[in-house]
């Protein structure tokens, strides 16, 4: 009866493509709705590719995803992949829809699948997905309301997983290291780097202390947050040791090692960000557990990029504008955003709207994450203006000014075009447009930022030749 | 004026800290002493006109009770002495009787209070909440697991408008009893709340100090409760 019933609800679900499309509706997601809602248990019945990679974490999830979903297609291995659809279980079931024949068989037509799952579907999700690895990028402070606290996604997914599953873990990660101890695990990391501390100088710290005696957790080394190698005197806890080490990050020349087994591998970085850094060496340890040699992955690496909709940079008329994605009810990505504005050269002009828009109509924000989110980063010299705007803009107002931000530099109006007007295009500033993942929000406001831009050029261009 | 606050290294969460961070920003002279988990409490000893613990992991509210608990008799009297206390988010949870979960989480709560929490581990609630306090307008968020049941008739530490109380049936929200304040909200609820704030400030005696930034911090809660009185905004998060 199972077993009809998924056919039935696999061939209603693959009727629905075609319908979707005579009919002109969008809907990434339909089929899988229609699998599940047809046949609850829909992925235990649906053939497995070959291999089945599942990646998950608070950040990076979907970079890591898109970059290994690329590198495999560029080698010809047919992926099948969630990236057109959601990470949660309709997304997931979805692929599983459109990669199979009419017995359900995924393997004809597919080497391996990779998908991001949100870690919240985790006990939707595994039990039978049922994945060979999956890749964990990190579990940091989320959404207060969804995600509670990272220990509490630890538990989700330990709760969720296969005892068969292999693990693909960060090193550096705590928190996330300690998801379903008795399964297999390989750990990937970054050595000790230029800027790391000792002390937390984050708001955020989700491992103040040892997790299996609440001892004080002395760091050999912090590179933000709860992240970094650490050890407990009192009961001899510590970070795990990583299979995978890059180790002379130099952000600069774009360039590290990556070290197995004693051995080193030279690598040229994706990106400069520590973030993006993390999710490479991700890869590249997904990619070693699928037995692709180190050379063969720097190859493809070498002409890898990540996707360009969270961070983009550009020159219109005399300014340098940046838009970079700052996850709204996230005071984990919103501080590691900050950080990598504040550090970057240059005086900066900057735009913050990072409202969660989906909130906006029908439900008054919660505001409380942004009293951990690290607003202080904002309150540098090199800051000279702050324009915040949106339904909660005077909340950021407010913590802005707590943080240390001087008033002169703070401006609040509701209406984001408006705010646009406010800020100064002062000769030499650079200008950041921060925002949530609303696309279509940012957009329009990158097109009126060009606009103004292209204006201020031209008046100062006036002014030169006058 | 002298703060304790409890255990920030088991109970972190959701900015609940920033009411301290707050305080001290309001009256730079407030001395912050931090009591952690192997440490014994400093106002059993006296001289602390504050005591303060916010939201923890449930592993932190765990550890947390379990270090209380041998002082359990002596905070019922400090209590009854008038020892003030602003008890935030789940903290709350361990001064009643117990909390259970359907993960199989237990915990023996303090007992000082006669209500116990529910935990639906895969049903998180989260809902803003609008009420009162001695004639102020209280805004606030609620992100929990489970509400807190029994004890209707002990005194609540604000009257409900709109949102949730203690539960989905009850009126009031948190528990108060002498100057033992105790609420669900989360987060900066003094920062949310200037009157309130105020009003705490002048009881640890520091006068009729203006707040940090007070015309800002005014406006914003001002539109936010404006907002929440607003019948077509839904309080429930979905």
């Amino acid at each position: 009866m199972g077993k009809l019933r998924f056919l039935l609800a696999l061939w209603l679900a693959k009727l629905s493509v075609p319908v979707l499309k005579l009919t002109h509706h969008n809907g990434s997601n339909f089929p899988g709705i229609v699998a599940i809602r047809l046949c609850p248990d829909f992925l235990r019945y649906v053939g497995r590719p070959k291999t089945v990679v599942a990646v998950t974490g608070t950040n990076g999830k979907t970079t890591v995803s898109n970059l290994l979903s690329d590198l495999l297609e560029a080698d010809g291995q047919r992926v099948m992949s969630n990236r057109s659809g959601s990470n949660m279980i309709f997304g997931i079931s979805a692929a599983y829809v459109l990669n199979s024949d009419l017995l359900g068989r995924a393997g004809g037509k597919v080497d391996v699948a990779i998908l991001e799952v949100d870690e919240r579907s985790s006990l939707k999700v595994h039990p039978d997905l049922k994945p060979d690895y999956l890749v964990v990028t990190n579990l940091c402070r989320d959404s207060t309301m969804r995600h509670a606290h990272p220990d509490f996604m630890k538990g989700i997914i330990t709760r969720a997983l296969p005892k068969e599953t292999k693990l693909i873990l960060n090193a550096d990660d705590m928190i996330s290291c300690d998801i379903a101890p008795e399964n297999p695990r390989v750990t990937y990391g970054i050595d000790r780097m230029p800027g790391d501390t000792v002390e937390c100088v984050n708001l955020l710290n989700d491992r103040p202390v040892c997790p299996r005696c609440c001892g004080k957790l002395e760091y050999v080394y912090r590179r933000y947050h709860h992240f970094g190698k650490a050890v407990c005197r009192d009961c001899g806890f510590s970070s795990p040791e990583s299979t995978y080490l890059a180790r002379q990050v130099d952000t600069a020349q774009r360039t590290m090692v990556l070290t197995e087994d004693g051995e080193d591998h030279p690598y040229r970085l994706v990106s400069d960000s520590v973030f993006n850094i993390y999710n490479m060496v991700a890869v590249i340890a997904a990619l070693r557990q699928l037995g692709w040699s180190h050379e063969k992955i720097r190859g493809y690496m070498d002409k890898a990029a990540v996707l360009s909709t969270r961070y983009q940079e550009c020159d219109i008329g005399n300014y340098h504008v940046v838009s970079h994605l700052a996850k709204g009810l996230n005071a984990f990505a919103t501080s590691r955003t900050f950080q990598y504005v504040a550090d970057r050269p240059g005086r900066k002009e900057l735009f913050l709207m990072i409202n969660d828009l989906s909130c906006e109509h029908n439900w008054s924000e919660n505001v409380c994450w942004l009293y951990d989110s690290d607003f202080e980063l904002l309150a540098r010299d090199e800051i000279t203006q702050v324009v915040c705007t949106g339904l909660r803009g005077i909340d950021y107002k407010l913590r802005l000014l707590l943080a240390g931000v001087p008033e002169d530099r703070v401006f609040y109006e509701e209406n984001d075009l408006k705010a646009l007007e406010l800020l100064h295009f002062t000769p030499g500033d650079d200008i950041y447009l921060l925002h949530d993942v609303e696309d279509y929000q940012t957009e329009r406001l990158m097109n009126r930022i060009t606009e103004l831009a292209n204006e201020h050029s031209a008046k100062e261009g006036e002014r030169h030749e006058n | 004026m002298k703060i304790e606050l409890l255990y920030p290294e088991l109970c972190y969460l959701y900015g609940d800290l920033a009411n301290v961070r707050y305080l001290k920003k309001c009256c730079p002279s407030a001395e912050v002493v931090e009591t952690h988990y192997k440490d014994r409490p400093a106002f059993l000893d006296g001289g602390v006109d504050l005591v303060y613990m916010g939201s923890g992991t449930e592993d932190g509210l765990s550890r947390a009770a379990g270090a209380l608990r041998p002082y359990r008799d002596d905070i019922a009297a400090a209590i009854d002495r008038g020892q003030r206390f602003l008890i935030t988010g789940n903290a709350l949870d361990i001064f009643g009787e117990a909390v259970h979960s359907d993960d199989g989480l237990e915990i023996e709560g303090l007992g000082l209070f006669p209500f116990h929490s529910d935990y639906q581990i895969l049903k998180r609630v989260s809902t803003f909440f609008l009420g009162d306090f001695e004639g102020m307008t209280v805004v606030g968020f609620q992100c929990v697991f489970g509400y807190l049941d029994g004890a209707p008739e002990t005194e609540g530490l604000f009257t409900l408008r709109r949102g949730v109380g203690r539960n989905l049936t009850s009126k009031v929200e948190g528990f108060r009893r002498n100057n033992f304040m105790g609420t669900h909200l989360i987060g900066p609820l003094l920062v949310l709340n200037p009157p309130f704030a105020k009003y705490l400030l002048r009881e640890l005696g520091a006068g009729d100090l203006t707040l940090p930034f007070e015309d800002t911090a005014m406006a914003a809660y001002e539109k936010r409760a404006a907002e929440m009185a607003d019948e077509k905004i839904d309080y429930n998060f979905h």
